[in-house]
């Protein structure tokens, strides 16, 4: 058993160039250890406050939600309890000393706050349900941020009946008011140019980041937003979005070939930046590094992305749903 | 009297004041285009260059161009004063000041190679001799009936004279002057260093764009057919075609159609028109502006690579396109409209005059680059350096040349020692 964050850290670094190459090892890899860092906060928080005064949830979101990590990632997690709001104050110093757990491990913490530290990520299951429910029908441009962040969500330590039957009320709201969809359209709807007219690849042309792609705004975003919306449609409730795929193709069979694709780009991602040194470079890729047959790889893949994002709206017309 | 004569005269003080408007243009064009601790400097120094060029011009300016000498340089008419030329044509005060607020604009496009690095008194020392030295000469020789006019050189309102000039001098300044601190990073990458106001920017190149109408038109030196309506025309197409020229390439190329590139496109439609307006048509007017803007937004790209640290695009802005509006002439200009020289390439004329316009590219462009790189290396060595030092610079030049910010709600002195120069 590990007895302090510095030996997962270590742990992290002895072992993830050995399952740097196939995504699932490698996220397997992140879910075992993120799931122990937990595991010594709980250990930690237990020998300060006692046992948790109610079962609890500890799920994930983001990347990590999406079983997609990249060698680095960033903080997105929170916690569901079942209990009254008093116990909120356990949760949430159990929740400060996952952010910084984690932070030691590796994993640094999460810009927009989207953490178990948070009171907003932090609560009992009746006002988070409140909560989630609230945000979508209000609809507005941070509230639908959150709803999504909150969709890509499972269960990594605990019960994940109270997070599902969450995700049941949203579907069961969203039948009510499907004119909530063309809304969350508008949300993901900005796509960052990958490629310009001459079709070259677009990389910044300014600033620090002059001359690289940012692989997560330019060609990942398209695939899981889209994926994230089909799925709200057909109640699927998986975050992986290649689960999602899979559930996907029985009502879709065309989207076939975007799930390999997606897979191609996750492919190509690990390969691309399993070496990178931090959490800020992981998405960003120098395109004069590039091969051509990269380059040729990466336009096809955004391209396709691309058609994808309409294809989905396109579905979302043809149903009269947008 | 005559009134043509009165309108002539007229027409061209109005043109007169509209080109020395354009000061104004480039106090806000490259204050915008810089940071906030320099705006002062970079506003005060352009009054007092038009200054000291004002009275260069007056006492030798005129006279080395326009004088009774030889096909190299004029010598007569220095201090000028004459008030007796009152038959026809223009009154030579009127003349008198015409050239010389082109001359301040030669000078102004020369200082954007200085910009945010160069001491206060280099800017003294280089308006005297470069008002002396460089500009009156190439001037001599195309406008004042010096080697290449026999030749039959197209240059309507400035091009090479002013334009190209002014950016051969930015050029050998700023290649030794040498990048600003923070522009280059130590293996080859460069930094931006955004100016910091674009609104100053657009509204310094719009007011470029109207000063432009005194430039292009006011170089028909009269009123005779209303010809300066045509010469207008042409210089609103190109000035239009630039900015959508610099636009769509930097969108294209980019993704991004940015702002400062566009900016660029405008004043590059107007430079590349400057030295055609009067020989083309307006649909190569068009081509001319369009071509001169894809061309800025490639300079500015090239001279970034090569780390030539340009601040506000004076090298790109007038002396690449400079160079295309020259050459454009040999290729566009009408056997109708080219009084001067032969018609272009695409009108039957041949190579010959794209021939001469080329040898007055290469001629002028070379003399204003080698002259000022030794006059700046001498005044280099004599003035131990032409540059301030680093802490100076960091603090900005309103407060090490002047002694208070431009904005000094918004900046702090580093502290109250070193915020005196030599303190």
């Amino acid at each position: 058993m590990f007895k302090a964050y510095e030996e997962l850290k270590n742990w992290r670094e002895e072992t993830i160039d050995s399952v740097a190459d196939d995504h699932f090892q490698l996220n397997s890899f992140h879910d075992q250890l993120i799931y122990q860092t937990v595991r010594l906060a709980e250990e930690k928080v237990e020998r300060e406050l006692g046992p948790p005064p109610a079962p609890f949830a500890f799920f994930l979101m983001g990347s990590a939600g999406r079983f997609e990590q990249s060698v680095w990632s960033d903080q997105d997690h929170g916690i569901l309890f079942d209990g009254p709001l008093n116990d909120q104050d356990y949760f949430l110093r159990l929740g400060e000393e996952i952010r910084d757990g984690l932070d030691v491990v590796g994993y640094q913490k999460c810009e927009g706050n989207v953490m178990a530290s948070n009171p907003l990520w932090c609560q009992p299951v009746e006002t988070f349900q409140t909560q989630i429910l609230e945000w979508l029908n209000t609809a507005s441009w941070q509230a639908l941020r959150n709803f999504t962040i909150f969709f890509d969500s499972r269960v990594l330590i605990g019960d994940a009946f109270d997070l599902s039957s969450i995700k049941k009320h949203v579907f069961s709201n969203l039948d009510n008011h499907p004119e909530l969809y063309s809304r969350m359209i508008e949300n993901v709807n900005f796509i960052k140019k990958g490629i310009g007219v001459f079709g070259q690849l677009l990389p910044e042309y300014k600033g620090d980041k002059r001359g690289s792609l940012n692989l997560k705004q330019t060609v990942y975003f398209p695939y899981i937003n889209a994926v994230r919306m089909l799925a709200l449609k057909k109640q699927i409730q998986e975050p992986s979005t290649n689960r999602r795929f899979e559930k996907l193709l029985v009502h879709y069979p065309s989207l076939k070939p975007y799930q390999q694709d997606f897979l191609r780009l996750l492919e190509m991602r690990l390969s691309l930046r399993k070496h990178a040194v931090s959490y800020d470079q992981v998405h960003l890729i120098t395109v004069d590094q590039l091969t051509k047959e990269e380059k040729q790889e990466l336009k096809y893949l955004i391209k396709q992305g691309h058609k994808l994002f309409s294809k989905a709206k396109s579905i979302f017309k043809e149903e009269g749903l947008i | 009297m005559e009134a043509t004569f009165l309108m002539n005269n007229l027409w061209i003080i109005v043109c007169t004041i509209l080109v020395l408007l354009m000061q104004g243009g480039f106090i806000l064009l490259e204050a915008g285009s810089t940071r906030m601790k320099n705006a002062g400097h970079i506003a005060g120094k352009t009054v007092f260059t038009v200054g000291i060029v004002s009275l260069v011009f007056w006492a030798v300016g005129y006279g080395l161009i326009y004088g009774e000498g030889n096909a190299i340089i004029g010598l007569s008419n220095f201090f000028y004063g004459d008030a007796t030329t009152m038959g026809e044509g223009l009154a030579g005060s009127v003349d008198f000041l015409f050239q010389l607020a082109f001359a301040a604009i030669a000078m102004t496009i020369a200082f954007g190679g200085f910009a945010e690095r160069a001491k206060l008194v280099a800017y003294v020392v280089f308006a005297i001799l470069f008002s002396v030295l460089i500009y009156p000469v190439i001037a001599h020789w195309i406008w004042g009936g010096g080697w290449l006019a026999e030749h039959g050189k197209q240059d309507f309102a400035g091009s090479t004279v002013v334009h190209l000039t002014g950016a051969m001098a930015a050029l050998a300044a700023t290649m030794i002057l040498k990048p600003r601190i923070g522009k280059y990073n130590k293996d080859g990458s460069s930094n931006e260093i955004a100016g910091h106001n674009q609104v100053f920017t657009a509204l310094g190149v719009l007011l470029l764009w109207v000063g432009w109408f005194g430039f292009n038109a006011g170089s028909t030196f009269g009123v005779a057919d209303a010809f300066f309506g045509y010469v207008a025309l042409n210089t609103q197409l190109a000035a239009g075609a630039g900015a959508v020229g610099a636009m769509l390439m930097v969108w294209a190329v980019t993704g991004k159609a940015d702002v400062p590139t566009t900016l660029n496109g405008a004043l590059a439609g107007l430079v590349a028109i400057t030295a055609s307006c009067a020989f083309v048509e307006p649909w190569a007017a068009v081509v001319i502006g369009l071509v001169g803007g894809a061309f800025v937004f490639f300079s500015m790209r090239f001279f970034d690579k090569k780390r030539i640290d340009d601040p506000i695009f004076a090298l790109s802005v007038h002396g690449t396109v400079g160079v295309w509006g020259t050459l454009s002439n040999g290729i566009f200009a009408t056997p109708e409209l080219a009084t001067v020289g032969r018609p272009g390439l695409l009108y039957g004329g041949g190579f010959e005059q794209l021939g001469v316009q080329i040898l007055g590219v290469v001629s002028c462009g070379l003399y204003a680059f080698i002259v000022s790189y030794l006059i700046l290396k001498v005044m280099d060595k004599v003035m131990g350096g032409l540059r301030v030092t680093e802490e100076e610079e960091i603090m900005g030049l309103d407060l090490s040349e002047h002694g208070g910010y431009g904005y000094p709600e918004n900046l702090t002195p580093p502290d109250a020692a070193s915020g005196r120069k030599h303190g």
